[in-house]
């Protein structure tokens, strides 16, 4: 699994990489980054879908 | 046998604000069900009420627009509040920087220690009016601290957003034209005060906010002196009340909910989620304003083209249609999305700001005085207002 961010949709409300910031950083205005290539393992896949469920704007994707 | 209501209109008004900042989720379930929007005959606005039409809303800034002035007493288009983009990414491109969260976590010592001090203030006298005592001061403090300004200016500042925001509770029987004249005058002087800070910092750079917008370029050209206090002049007028009824809604649920209030004394680290949903199931800033740019219709529901819209972002948070369990709270839950600062383009340009501070707050409050209650006898009172709040919350412990 991995996840992605769709940036035409962020708004850096920075909920990604405030529930999970092992898969997410924030840029200088506080937008969305994935870290590396957004793999998700067993131990991250929680965070994962807690980022992807608290996105207001339902930017963030998990893909199989 | 049956009785006749005698209610005015006015008072059927001031009986549905009441409701709609004392009791919104069964206020906007029961709207939601009547339809797509609460119209407002006397302003001629309509609230957005249902959870995808609100959604959308924020999103679609072409369509609703934030271009209008007239916000608390601003004759001028605040900045960004009232900026559309092409040009409204570029002010937020500039400004977003300053209040990314890195900067934020480094302003958070400042936040606590204010906290504590605020704390010292009362907390061997075992009882305290938490919205005076606290849910006021501490962001008037923060925003003291952003802005370079020396602390002592507390109660004037104090003053100037309760006239900006309220002016009708300062005039004598709450006299509509003379209150629009005092918050007229005030923000007059607001505007003179930042411009002989402006002056000031334009000789004397500081490490604050307004010497980051006294220097700060777009294209190459400084911002005029003009898109300074405009900008100024948002923090002032949506970097305040807003944290403080953010703490009142807050409190005002640990006062009633003690397993809440437990688990943020029994586990540190807890308020992040806590605070996150309460913002959620509290919305304390019920809505937020557009303008229509053209007829749009919702659901067989027609908004007229220049008609005041207001995006009911209280109402489509706790919509379960398309969400279920956003009806209910649950203080442990981390991923119900939440449109409390909004959304879109004109996203809370100052949430992750609040976010610390709200945090901040509750973590050494509950660090420092776990067992508290509301004070035997009182009662919450709603301020009617779509900035939602209390007055007074007086505290034992």
């Amino acid at each position: 699994m991995r996840v992605t961010i769709d940036s035409s949709r962020c708004q850096g409300h920075g909920r990604c990489w405030d529930v999970a910031p092992s898969l997410f950083d924030a840029d200088d205005r506080g937008h969305g980054l994935v870290i590396g290539d957004g793999t998700v393992t067993a131990e991250t896949e929680a965070q994962a879908r807690q980022a992807v469920g608290s996105c207001p704007e339902q930017a963030v994707i998990l893909t199989d | 046998m049956t009785y006749t209501t005698t209610s005015s209109d006015d008072e059927i008004e001031r009986q549905i604000a009441y409701r709609r900042s004392a009791c919104p989720h069964e206020y906007f379930a029961e709207q939601r069900a009547k339809g797509p929007v609460e119209v407002d005959k006397n302003l001629d606005s309509v609230t957005i009420l249902r959870r995808g039409d609100v959604e959308a809303a924020l999103r679609n800034w072409q369509d609703f627009s934030s271009e209008f002035s007239g916000i608390m007493g601003s004759e001028e288009p605040i900045i960004p509040l009232n900026v559309d983009p092409p040009l409204h990414v570029k002010y937020r491109r500039l400004l977003d920087p300053y209040f990314a969260p890195k900067k934020m976590a480094a302003l958070q010592p400042a936040v606590s220690k204010h906290t504590d001090d605020l704390i010292d203030s009362f907390i061997d006298r075992g009882s305290c009016d938490f919205s005076t005592e606290m849910a006021v001061p501490l962001p008037c403090s923060t925003f003291l601290s952003l802005f370079g300004l020396p602390l002592d200016e507390l109660d004037a500042l104090v003053r100037w957003k309760d006239i900006m925001i309220r002016p009708e509770s300062l005039v004598e029987g709450g006299n509509r034209e003379a209150a629009l004249q005092l918050q007229a005058e005030t923000v007059r002087e607001i505007y003179g005060r930042f411009a002989a800070e402006i002056t000031d910092r334009r000789a004397k750079p500081r490490d604050d906010l307004m010497t980051y917008l006294v220097e700060a370029e777009i294209d190459g050209e400084k911002l005029s002196d003009s898109e300074v206090l405009r900008t100024a002049f948002l923090m002032l007028s949506a970097g305040l009340d807003t944290v403080t009824i953010s703490l009142e809604c807050i409190f005002s649920f640990l006062v009633n909910h003690d397993d809440a209030r437990r688990m943020l004394v029994n586990e540190p680290g807890s308020e992040i989620n806590l605070v996150e949903e309460l913002l959620r199931w509290e919305t304390p800033v019920q809505a937020v304003a557009r303008e229509a740019t053209r007829d749009i219709e919702l659901d067989g529901y027609t908004i007229k083209k220049g008609q005041r819209v207001s995006i009911g972002i209280a109402s489509a948070n706790i919509d379960p249609d398309g969400l279920p369990g956003s009806d209910e709270v649950d203080v442990r839950r981390g991923d119900m999305r939440s449109f409390a600062f909004g959304g879109g383009p004109h996203r809370c340009l100052g949430s992750n700001l609040a976010r610390m501070e709200l945090r901040t707050v509750v973590r050494r409050w509950h660090d420092r005085i776990p067992e508290y209650r509301l004070a035997d006898g009182a009662e919450l009172t709603w301020n009617s207002s779509v900035l939602r709040g209390v007055d007074h919350m007086p505290l034992v412990w």
